[in-house]
């Protein structure tokens, strides 16, 4: 799953600490989610999307993976 | 307010417990098998009672005079992510610990030792997989 949190955070000229700060999470997993090393839950989605104001779809993109 | 006065029963039972070990080590000279080992448990027990105690006063005196670090520590604590990563590590533990404790298992059965160390063994084997099997079925209820 990708995702636009670093680009979307940019945008609205927010650190990753005070995002972290404000869904109460840790610096490290905002970190982990713009790299895409990390999937967030759905209710942690849900945070981040309506944090933004925005809908879980414009935030997070899900790729289907190719059958071989 | 409440976490702070179990701490301080906590660190008081423990240091109860504590004094009362070193008291009988110190004068009962004539107790025999089990009994013996009573005022060893009661100092071990003691240390690690007030130690928990202590710990937690020290850790909500510490929160109240930095509530920004305390609401850190607490953020720190609930991040879905460390939970995430706390429980594949403890998964992977548990898959290492069920492989090393059948492949002890197996070697302390063809080195023939004794019985009832044997069963114990084994016992706390079997608990192990029955514990699993059990929040298994609770967890599949459940969700």
């Amino acid at each position: 799953m990708n995702n636009r949190l670093e680009e979307i955070r940019k945008k609205h000229g927010i650190k990753q600490e005070e995002l972290a700060r404000a869904l109460e999470v840790s610096r490290q997993t905002i970190g982990s989610l713009e790299n895409g090393r990390y999937n967030p839950s759905i209710l942690l989605a849900f945070k981040i999307a309506r944090y933004f104001e925005l809908n879980i779809e414009e935030i997070f993109i899900y790729e289907e993976e190719e059958k071989e | 307010m409440k976490k702070i006065h179990t701490a301080y029963l906590l660190a008081a039972v423990g240091l109860g417990l504590l004094a009362i070990g070193v008291y009988f080590i110190k004068t009962g000279d004539d107790l025999q098998g089990l009994l013996a080992a009573l005022p060893y448990l009661s100092v071990g027990l003691g240390c690690v009672i007030f130690g928990h105690g202590m710990g937690e006063i020290v850790l909500q005196h510490a929160s109240s005079r930095a509530p920004e670090a305390a609401k850190d520590l607490e953020i720190e604590k609930k991040d879905e992510r460390n939970i995430a990563i706390a429980n594949r590590a403890k998964a992977k533990a548990y898959d290492m610990m069920i492989f090393l404790i059948s492949a002890l298992l197996f070697a302390v059965a063809i080195m023939g030792i004794d019985l009832m160390l044997l069963l114990l063994f084994a016992f706390t084997y079997f608990f192990v997989i029955m514990y699993t099997t059990y929040y298994r079925y609770k967890f599949y209820k459940e969700m």
